[in-house]
């Protein structure tokens, strides 16, 4: 069972969403809700971006999860947190505020990988002329992340059953022995990798085409403006505040 | 051979990006905790020598690490650090291009020098913490992080900053040092590279 970032087969339903409008969201959310400054309306407000986005590709699942993760800890954040003292009032807070701050970036940026082809994602960034020295490390990026996890994972059980781990006493010896095999790994499927994409015409002269049909269509227009709306908010809260 | 980045240049930087940025992530976690908030400056260079200095035996071209530092920059970004890091992050990457071109590309000792220039790119994520110290602070507190704002601001007087970049530098130095060590113990007799 293998997880991927950015799809690599189409597999999505409902309405579709241009992959630069995807984009747009996911920066605009990121910017007024990690960015810094988030009024406490302004925050809660496009926390609802990422559970319409999952209701418009019909992610029933995913909708559900992020809904309920979402108000359970707001709840918990009005309820509970003033009332808890001392540490465990700390704890409370870190365990309810994580997932309270970072919910909306993370269900938005799921919703990107994971109804976004490696191809659309290139079409788009293209179409928005990205150069292609920054689209293609990218596209590798994004690909290689669980690649990079997995390793670490299999590495870590590996180096568990010889013992090496924080409380065996070999605490030292765990960032070499955990690094190195995972570099090597990566690197050699990162040689693997280069030469597929070399067979499939990555390194040739000329320029690359692309079967993806992309476009903006009215949904995309919408939650372009939206986007706008909120970054133009956002700004007037940055000049008055 | 030519100059211009090719495709296979471009697979590289994507692969030393995600190896670095993960590490990076571990490290960064530490963070919920307010005394290792400053600590972070200095342990993501630390440990992220060593893919870093693998990676710099592999750059012979120039522009490969300012892509790299635009790309760290934008993950920050998304990962919630500020959009200072982008900016920060490809300074510090073009200075450091510029170190690995002057040297040709070959020299151990000066990658490592490299490293420590290209680690002060972590002090990018403080920079809202120093400058705007108000409106960050106002921010925690709205968000009811009150304890969590006082213990952060007494970890991040205003002097932190110069004290930050030196760290940052010394523990980019010093990461680089351990990479390389670790690079010709393993790497280089595995013939990796």
């Amino acid at each position: 069972m293998t997880s991927e970032l950015l799809a690599s087969k189409k597999n999505n339903t409902g309405i579709q969403f241009d992959p630069r409008t995807k984009m747009a969201v996911l920066f605009t959310l990121v910017i007024i809700i990690l960015g810094g400054s988030f009024q406490t309306t302004l925050y809660y407000t496009p926390a609802l971006l990422p559970l319409l986005f999952f209701l418009f590709s019909k992610m029933w699942k995913s909708a559900a999860i992020y809904a309920v993760t979402f108000l359970a800890c707001l709840c918990l954040q009005f309820f509970a947190v003033p009332y808890v003292p001392g540490i465990p009032g700390y704890l409370l807070m870190i365990i309810v505020l994580l997932p309270l701050y970072f919910s909306p970036s993370i269900a938005i940026a799921y919703y990107f990988v994971a109804t976004t082809t490696v191809s659309e994602f290139i079409a788009g960034m293209e179409r928005l002329h990205i150069p292609r020295q920054i689209t293609i490390p990218m596209a590798v990026m994004f690909r290689f992340f669980p690649t990079v996890m997995e390793e670490w994972k299999a590495i870590g059980d590996a180096m568990k059953m010889r013992g090496i781990r924080l409380r065996g006493g070999k605490a030292g010896a765990i960032l070499e022995y955990r690094f190195v095999p995972m570099l090597m790994c990566c690197v050699k499927i990162g040689e693997e990798l280069s030469a597929a994409s070399l067979t499939r015409g990555l390194g040739g002269p000329v320029k690359r085409t692309n079967i993806c049909k992309i476009g903006l269509h009215i949904q995309d227009i919408l939650f372009l403006l939206i986007c706008l709306a909120g970054l133009v908010f956002q700004i007037i809260l940055w000049i008055i505040g | 051979m030519s100059n211009r980045l090719q495709g296979k240049d471009f697979i590289s930087i994507g692969i030393y990006t995600a190896i670095y940025f993960v590490v990076n992530f571990i490290v960064s976690l530490l963070g919920f905790i307010p005394i290792f908030i400053p600590l972070t400056a200095v342990l993501v260079p630390l440990i992220g020598g060593i893919p870093m200095m693998l990676y710099f035996t592999k750059i012979k071209k120039f522009g490969m690490l300012t892509i790299t530092g635009l790309l760290i920059g934008v993950l920050m970004l998304l990962t919630g650090m500020g959009y200072w890091c982008i900016i920060t992050c490809v300074v510090f990457a073009l200075i450091t291009e510029f170190i690995l071109k002057g040297s040709g590309y070959k020299s151990a000792k000066m990658e490592i020098l490299a490293h420590g220039v290209f680690s002060i790119w972590t002090i990018g994520a403080f920079i809202p913490i120093i400058f705007f110290r108000d409106s960050y602070y106002a921010n925690l507190v709205e968000l009811g992080r009150a304890d969590y704002a006082d213990a952060l601001m007494s970890f991040m007087p205003d002097w932190i900053l110069p004290i930050l970049i030196v760290g940052a530098f010394v523990a980019g130095i010093v990461g680089g040092i351990i990479g390389r060590k670790i690079f010709k113990k393993h790497f280089e007799r595995a013939e990796i590279m």
